[in-house]
Order: structure tokens, then sequence, then C-alpha cells
């Protein structure tokens, strides 16, 4: 094992009135200080093979990082312990402890010392790390007057010259372009097939997916899921937008309502279907989905189109159709009703898309009911493919 | 706490140290065009003017007098300058606290490292002042290393304690100013330990510092060595201080990336 997490417990104590001098203690002294005891881990256990690359993933405030930072010693657990096998490296910051007014150079020597290199190692690589960082005109040149990205390079060029038993990366990927990114991923790589194991917190799914074996669901500091990255993953996506959308009705945009029609027949709602018929606000990307709208009805209407458009969130329409385009007569009556759209496979890659119901005559003279973008679904990527639309396609040789 | 084994761990961090140590050192010179002279200056005004003051307005007999005062001023400042910088060892580097882990002393050691090199310096400018008025020190220089070296530790034990309490206190380090204040005239640094009665003098040797400063002085100056007895005390005072400095220390650093 590379690392044994075993009943981690993590609570802060919140004063109510933070004391942060010797004068305010003392004056303190009369009046209790009433805590607030806030629990951010509850009873983590798992276990990590060697050479095994783990995702840590879930919600922001679930305790990712602080389970992070216990892992490298950075807090200490309230309860609990950590086993580390092996030399251990935190990747939580690019460039922790780099000077502004020290030179390339020297950054890289008392970053690359903090990182665990010994000073032969980096008199050896200190070449290296400059021209992988395309930096050898710069590296007397104060860091200060380097550009942020210059500055990020060099930080992850000496970073990445660490060579780790156990290596822990808390959403570095996050930043910089796409060709950084991809420079992180060849990294990654090249450190999973020397067998470093790897524990990675990331919102980025597709990340996940692509790299762990196995992945840690966190929620609300519980431990939710521990096991193979694709059902955790499916987990994730599926069962927490359910639990999010009968908690709150978090379908409707906020803002200002955008609404018109003579409401003679009302659309009460829409709902987003996976392909389990489970109700969400996420699917991933090519999976099915089922857009049902929930209508009611005054009166007996056969002259009636129901239609959708999605738009993406910088308002770009990017779909339509309606019930007269397909080819599907109806006619409602008094009361409720829904009506269901299946979608095949969501052909978007990520991001988040707004839904726009409406009922129409079917000469689109007379509006029922139309919301305009009120309601949206979230796709998560499930492969690395850039760009806005998945297209089908294969590479031959 | 200080056991061997984390004596081992500092030493396998012995190049983080020096780099950390270094790398202030030199940060601290390279804003300034004339770099550790600023440095040098400060001692040498202030020699000048508890000099003026001393010799001709409160009429000290002291033989070498400005060597005297000179070495007074550079050891107390070893101490001055070693505990107040420290005090920002950890609150002034957050990101080395909250994004890496190493033991968290080691930011308190490797400052109070960079102090003593500052110091070094200043020992350079008073070899030139001894050949300047031509002292040359006898074979009792040789308690020198010992008598530093115990300065150095009580420096460290101040420090550790200093640095760890400013993360929960941040008056800590006001207060600690008005201490070293007061402490510099407590001490026998403008004036010898003989001016005081019998009965005074040896509440005052109470404080290592004075030990260290009249110590240091008879053995570079005056060629006396010191005698055991008060060596006795000075080194079990040194490693007391240390030993209370990393109680302090190891009590309040499990929650020091938390309270930053």
């Amino acid at each position: 094992m590379a690392v044994e997490v075993e009943h981690i417990w993590k609570t802060f104590q919140i004063p109510h009135e933070k004391r942060t001098t010797f004068f305010e203690n003392l004056m303190g002294m009369m009046r209790p200080n009433n805590y607030e005891t806030f629990s951010v881990l509850k009873d983590i256990s798992f276990q990590v093979e060697a050479g095994e690359c783990v995702g840590i993933i879930g919600d922001n405030g679930s305790g990712k990082s602080t389970l992070l930072k216990i892992i490298a010693n950075i807090l200490r657990a309230s309860k609990g312990t950590v086993r580390v096998k092996g030399k251990m490296t935190p990747f939580l910051e690019l460039g922790v402890g780099f000077n502004p007014d020290m030179t390339a150079r020297e950054n890289i020597g008392v970053y690359g010392t903090i990182m665990g290199l010994s000073r032969r190692e980096i008199d050896e690589r200190i070449d290296d790390v400059i021209d992988f960082a395309g930096l050898y005109k710069f590296e007397d040149t104060k860091l200060k007057n380097l550009s942020s990205g210059m500055q990020v390079r060099l930080a992850f060029s000496t970073a990445i010259q660490t060579d780790p038993d156990v290596l822990l990366v808390d959403e570095v990927l996050a930043v910089g372009d796409m060709e950084f990114q991809q420079k992180c991923f060849d990294v990654f790589n090249r450190y999973r097939k020397e067998g470093v194991t790897i524990l990675l917190v990331s919102h980025d799914l597709g990340a996940v997916r692509r790299f762990c074996d196995r992945t840690l669901l966190l929620g609300g500091g519980e431990q939710r899921a521990f096991g193979e990255t694709g059902e955790v993953l499916d987990k994730y996506v599926y069962c927490r937008s359910e639990s999010k959308d009968s908690s709150d009705d978090s379908t409707k945009e906020s803002g200002s309502p955008k609404r018109w029609g003579n409401q003679k027949v009302t659309i009460t709602d829409v709902e987003f279907l996976d392909k389990f018929g489970i109700k969400g606000l996420r699917v991933n990307s090519m999976d099915p989905l089922t857009v049902r709208i929930h209508y009611y009805a005054l009166e007996d209407v056969s002259d009636i189109t129901f239609g959708i458009a999605i738009h993406t969130e910088d308002g770009r329409h990017i779909f339509g159709t309606n019930t007269k385009i397909k080819k599907t007569p109806l006619r409602v009556s008094v009361g409720g009703g829904y009506i269901d759209l299946n979608i095949d496979h969501i052909p978007m890659l990520s991001g988040k898309y707004l839904l726009s119901p409406a009922a129409q005559s079917l000469d689109y003279i007379t509006t029922y009911d139309w919301i305009d973008k009120q309601f949206s679904f979230e796709v998560i990527p499930t492969s690395g493919d850039a760009g806005m639309i998945a297209i089908s396609c294969n590479w031959i040789k | 706490m200080l056991t061997a084994n984390h004596i081992h761990e500092l030493y396998r961090y012995r190049d983080l140290i020096l780099r950390l140590a270094w790398s202030d050192f030199k940060l601290r010179y390279k804003n300034s065009a004339l770099g550790f002279f600023w440095s040098l200056l400060d001692p040498l005004l202030m020699l000048v003017v508890l000099y003026v003051v001393f010799t001709n307005l409160m009429r000290i007999q002291v033989e070498h007098y400005q060597l005297f005062l000179l070495l007074g001023i550079i050891l107390w400042n070893f101490l001055d300058r070693g505990t107040s910088l420290s005090i920002y060892g950890i609150v002034g580097k957050p990101s080395l606290v909250q994004k890496v882990y190493f033991p968290r002393d080691i930011l308190v050691i490797s400052t109070c490292i960079m102090a003593l090199m500052m110091t070094a310096l200043e020992f350079v400018v008073f070899i030139i002042f001894m050949a300047v008025f031509r002292v040359l020190p006898g074979m009792t220089v040789a308690y020198f290393p010992i008598i530093f070296a115990c300065q150095f530790l009580i420096i460290l034990g101040l420090s550790l304690a200093l640095a760890a309490l400013n993360v929960y206190f941040r008056d800590v380090q006001f207060i600690w100013k008005v201490i070293v204040q007061i402490g510099f005239f407590a001490t026998p640094i403008i004036y010898p330990i003989t001016i005081f009665p019998e009965n005074v003098r040896e509440m005052v040797m109470i404080n290592p510092m004075a030990q260290i400063i009249t110590m240091m002085r008879d053995c570079i100056l005056y060629r006396i060595g010191p005698d055991s007895l008060s060596l006795v005390y000075l080194a079990v005072s040194s490693v007391l201080v240390l030993f209370i400095g990393y109680l302090i220390f190891d009590r309040l650093e499990p929650k020091f990336a938390e309270a930053i």
C-alpha cells in the first residue's frame, strides 16, 4: 500500500469572535468565547496501491482539498491516521516560495530545494529546466519582470524535476492554456508509467476519467463512493443532480423572468431524465437525455405544437425542434399532462446549455406559453476531444 | 521535540535550511545600491553616538571602550535581529506553511542562520577595528566558539517560541520589541558590570545575555578566560531556553496552517 487513510475526521472550530492578539485574549478572559464546530471530513478510509492513480472528486466544500492537505501532512487530522510510504511531493500550488526579487535561476534553486531536490540534482538539471521552460534568455532576469505565463512555465518545469513515490495534485491542471494542460497530461502520463502513485483532486471529470484507475467521491465531508472510476463518475454525475434537483428548484434560472403567451396551455415544469430515467441536471456527453415538458391545459386544444430551443450560455442558438417539424400531431385535453422529447445522444462535448420550452398554435401566430431560456442542464465531458460538439470518428492506418 | 529522529530529519533538510537562509540573506542586500554596507553602518553609527555620549558626558572609564562597546552592540544585535526576524518566520511565509510540508522549525532555523551570517559580517568589521586599535586577542579567544554557540541556541530557542506564539497572538511582535528595548539597557552593553554593587551584580548576571557579553569581552579583549561556573551556567541555561522554545513550538505547530 502506498497510501493508507484510516478513519480520518477533521473538525474545525470556528470561534464566534476571532481573537488574534494577546491583548484580545486577555480582554476576552471574562467572556467565554463560543465555538462553532464544523466537520469537514467524516470518517474517511481508503487505500491506494503503489503505482495507482486515484481521483478525488466532489462538489465545492466537500472536503477534497482538506483531505489532500491532511495526506500531505500540512493539516493534521482530528482523528484517524494516514500512512504514506516513500517520498511524497504535493503539487498544491505551483511556484511555492517564488520570490519576485530573485532571478529565474535563483528561484529554481529555492523552489527545487523546497520540492525536495538535492543541491547536486539541481545543479545537474537547472539548464534542462530553463530550456524546458524556454527561458534561457531570461535566466538572470528577476522573476517580477517575467510574464505570469513565464512564471508558471518556470514553476512547472522545476516541479516536474522531482521524482516522488507519491504525488498529490490539487487542480494544478486547471490553470494555463490548452497547450500547458496538454504538457501537464504528458508529464502525468510519464509519472504513471514510472510507477508513481498519484492522488488527483479535480473538477475536470474528463481528466479524472482519462487518468484515474479508481476514484473517491466525497460529498459533504462523507465518503460517498470509492471504486472503479467509471462507476463512481456515473454515480456523481447522476445521483448528485438528482438530490440537488429535489432539494431546490434550480432548473429555473434566476434573473428577469422571460415568459409570454396567453396561458391557454401553460408549461408547468421541465425535467431532464438521464439514461436511468432519473431526474437530473447533468448528463454525460454522448449519453441519451429525455426532456419532459409538463403542461396544464385550461381547455381542449388540438391546434397545438410543443417545441424546445437550446442555447449556449452566451446565447447562441444551437438547436430547435417542435412536434410539428417532427410530424407528431397531438391534441391536449383539459388538465395536466406531459410530453417527452427523447434525445438519442447529447452531441455537445461539455458546458452548460439553456433550454426554452414553448407551446404554440400550429401556425405559430398564437403563443400559448413560452418560457425563454429558463431551464438549463450541464454536459459533462467523457473524452479528451476538444471543441464544442462530438463527431463520431475513427483513425485508420 | 528535539529527538535524535528529528535532528536526523533536519539533517536531511540541510540543503533547504541553507538555501532559504542564503536567499534571504542575499535578498536583504540586493535592492540597495550600497549592499551590505548599509547593515554595517547601523552598528557603527550606534557605536559613534554611544561612544561620544558615554565617554564625554558620563565619563565611563573602561580600557578599549570603543571595542568594548562595539562587541556588546554586535552581540546584542545578533539577538535582536535573530528574534525579531524569526517572529515573522512563520506568519511571513504563508505559502510555505499552507502549500508544502517540511518540518516547520526549518523556517525559524534558517532565519536564525541568516541572522548569524549578518553578524559574521559585523565581526569582520570588528576584527578590522581590533587591528586599528592594535588589540591582539590571547589564547582565551578559544572560548569564543563555545560562548557564541550558546548564544545561538538561546536565540534559536527564543525565536521558536516567539514565531509560534506570533501565529496566534499577532501582538507578540510589538510586545517583544519593547522587551528587547528594555533588555538593551538591563544588559551590560554600554556600561561594565562593575558599575553595580556586588548584590545587584548577581541579579543582572542571571540574564544569560549579560553572561555572554561579559565573557566575550573578557576572553577577546582582556585575555581573561571565563570561570567554569559561569560557563556551566551559560551552557545549562542556553539548552534550557532551546528546550522550552521547542516545547512551545511543538505544542502550537500542528495548527499553523489553519491559524496563519
